[in-house]
């Protein structure tokens, strides 16, 4: 390498620094993009179903909105207590789905981060290609395979057990549709986490005379919560919202408030209720999350 | 490569940022919240340009005087037409047809909401041609070039949908019953109580509409299934509410179940239920006794239909007589058509689940368009759904 061209012309340097924009506006520009984009596709959507959730229902026009004339009583109707079972029945098989999600993804996530040595990209876009089909794709495909005469009903027959179980139309269905479809939600945030622990933190717990268990749980699971709260959040607030997973697995009694407000936009034909309902249901999982970062500490993200 | 170097694919997960400080905070959300404001004053500036550019361009309704171009663009069910319509028509008119399908009205509905399909031709059912009216998405039939209207069933004239056909010309028709498996049911299937059959308890299903819910349960109660009495709506409300207990979905989505064995008894539209009997010929139809709706898919022109001529010439050729006749021998539903009667297969006018006998079709009237009252059952609909 010749020494001129380590040593450039300081005209140019000046002529650079001149034409610079300030640090802040360099750095907002990079946001610009994002920010219209959100402010079409997240704020001025969310404006107008607040608007819907206030609007007087029609069945020609399906809202009709004045200022003069907002209409509250939605969010009492809303609140209705008919709507309160498939409320809680959502929180339970969402919690239960985030629970399952844990459970199978924790050990996965370790394994890869920990013992996947020089293929664990590849065990990672294992974990992601099936997110790559369509959702309703893959919840079709766990229609085919627990219907009357799917797969596992010809599997079960061939080996005896019979071929007539009635799989589908059951609250496990919608549970298993749930946490198939969401795990790897949790999966990749628990591997973050675990990547970046330090190893030596359980050599030297384990030095310190902790078992196996203790040291789980006073060492691996704190140094990785970050992952933990991430993964538990990325799993229960889809799954509290799904509607296409109870419609397609579920049947007349694991109805879900997702499939509750799809219906208020179909064939009830009840936009403003079906609006506050969304808005209920969001600030209802603002809150929660709200808290939930609280309770765990904030620090943990 | 050594290892840290590595470019993990979990980095997009990576929480663990700089620290931001609360004046960047301030400033970037500033900053999003004028990129947002901008954006909203864009947004509405876009929209006051395409209100006004839409009222310009629907006064011209129809340019009766411009000669159209010889071409129809066809959007129908899947399966619903026989393989020489669409040619013979051609041949005889010289109009070239471009052909397309859809599985529901919901799917139609939705996609003529958008706007300009380029369409000429959908074939929606009585309800919806009911809901796209009330949208102002059709537009009205110049009658005068559907010279052939009185080979229609006089039944067809008046129906309660759309009465005096200025906006629909039937296609073909069926009714709202029972489909069933006969080998698994235990038991005969006559009437709408067959969901109380034990052997069909937790394996039967009814409709995701409002209407054909309620008339199931209203025609069950003795009841008008248009009604608008309070008292009526409750007692409906309760059978359905009832019957839930007893059902294993509430599903418009009913074919493949019943044909595999995984629903055993539901509320069906009859074409749906021949269709299935192709595959699996333990399935079969009846008429409740109590009373049905009938339903009738029928031809219509969109509003802004580049060509609504054609389309009209194409509803006047297909109530000619053979035509119609050659249109139910194939698709096998009722044919509207009462000229083309001579015509149709034995087999089809001699059924009687198709063409019923007259005591049985004072039975199956048309579902009435009931406005802005259609929320009295929406909201029942919901409660039934909720419950």
């Amino acid at each position: 390498m010749s020494v001129a061209a380590a040593d450039p012309p300081p005209a140019r340097e000046q002529h650079a620094h001149r034409r610079r924009l300030p640090n802040w506006l360099k750095a907002n520009l990079l946001l610009l993009p994002t920010s219209v984009w959100f402010a079409f596709l997240l704020v001025i959507p969310t404006a107008i179903i607040v608007g819907y959730s206030l609007g007087k229902r029609g069945i020609i026009d399906p809202v009709h909105f004045s200022w003069g004339h907002l209409i509250w009583s939605n969010y009492t109707e809303a609140l209705n207590t008919i709507y309160l079972p498939i409320f809680i029945r959502s929180i339970e098989y969402a919690a239960i789905s985030t629970l399952l999600c844990v459970v199978l993804g924790f050990p996965l996530a370790y394994w890869i981060a920990r013992f996947g040595g020089r293929l664990r990209n590849v065990y990672l876009v294992l974990v992601i290609i099936p997110f790559l089909t369509s959702y309703l794709i893959r919840m079709y495909a766990w229609q085919f395979i627990l219907q009357r005469n799917g797969l596992l009903n010809r599997l079960l027959g061939d080996v005896g057990l019979g071929r007539n179980h009635e799989f589908l139309n059951h609250p496990s269905a919608v549970i298993l549709g749930l946490t198939y479809g969401f795990l790897p939600f949790m999966i990749l945030p628990l591997y973050a986490s675990i990547e970046r622990m330090d190893k030596a933190l359980v050599e030297a717990s384990y030095d310190l005379g902790h078992g196996k268990i203790s040291t789980f749980f006073r060492v691996i699971l704190p140094s990785t919560a970050p992952g933990l709260v991430a993964g538990v959040l990325l799993v229960f607030i889809p799954a509290v919202g799904d509607f296409i997973t109870p419609e397609l697995l579920g049947g007349v009694r694991t109805q879900m408030i997702g499939t509750t407000i799809a219906d208020q936009f179909g064939g009830t034909q009840n936009w403003p209720l079906g609006s506050s309902m969304s808005i209920l249901l969001t600030a209802f999982i603002l809150i929660g999350v709200f808290v939930y970062l609280r309770r765990v500490g904030e620090e943990a993200l | 490569m050594s290892e840290p170097e590595r470019v993990s694919l979990a980095f997009i997960w990576d929480t663990a940022s700089p620290h931001f400080s609360r004046r960047t905070f301030v400033r970037t959300m500033a900053f999003m919240g004028a990129a947002g404001f901008a954006a909203a004053c864009g947004s509405s500036g876009n929209n006051s340009s395409a209100g006004t550019g839409s009222a310009g361009g629907s006064t011209p309704f129809r340019l009766s005087n411009k000669p159209e171009a010889k071409v129809l663009n066809f959007y129908n069910w899947t399966d619903y037409i026989a393989d020489d319509t669409i040619p013979n028509f051609q041949k005889e008119t010289g109009i070239k047809v471009t052909y397309d399908n859809y599985d529901s009205n919901d799917e139609l509905f939705a996609k003529m909401r958008t706007g300009d399909t380029g369409f000429d031709l959908i074939v929606p059912t009585d309800a919806f041609v009911v809901k796209m009216k009330h949208a102002d998405l059709l537009q009205p039939l110049d009658l005068s070039l559907i010279t052939n209207i009185n080979n229609l069933d006089p039944r067809f004239r008046t129906a309660d949908y759309d009465p005096g056909n200025l906006y629909s010309i039937p296609w073909q028709w069926g009714t709202t019953g029972i489909g069933f498996d006969q080998t698994q049911v235990g038991g005969s299937v006559t009437d709408w109580d067959a969901f109380n059959l034990p052997a069909v308890n937790g394996k039967s299903a009814f409709l995701d509409e409002a209407r054909d819910a309620f008339a199931m349960a209203l025609f069950a109660l003795g009841h008008d299934p248009n009604t608008l009495d309070t008292g009526q709506l409750d007692d409906a409300e309760k059978y359905l509410i009832d019957l839930k207990k007893k059902v294993k979905s509430i599903t418009s989505d009913y074919q493949d179940p019943l044909k595999s064995g995984e629903l055993l008894l539901c509320q069906a539209y009859s074409g749906d239920v021949f269709q299935i009997q192709t595959d699996n010929k333990n399935v079969q139809y009846v008429i409740p006794k109590s009373g049905a709706f009938s339903w009738v898919d029928n031809m219509a022109i969109p509003k802004g239909a580049p060509h609504p001529r054609n389309a009209e010439t194409f509803m006047n050729y297909i109530l000619e007589p053979k035509v119609g006749a050659a249109l139910t021998n194939y698709v096998q539903y009722g044919s509207p058509n009462k000229a083309a009667e001579p015509y149709i297969d034995k087999s089809i006018t001699g059924n009687p689940l198709i063409y019923p006998p007259a005591s049985v079709l004072a039975k199956l009237p048309f579902q009435k368009d009931l406005g802005e009252n259609e929320i009295e059952y929406a909201d029942r609909w919901d409660k039934v759904k909720s419950a």
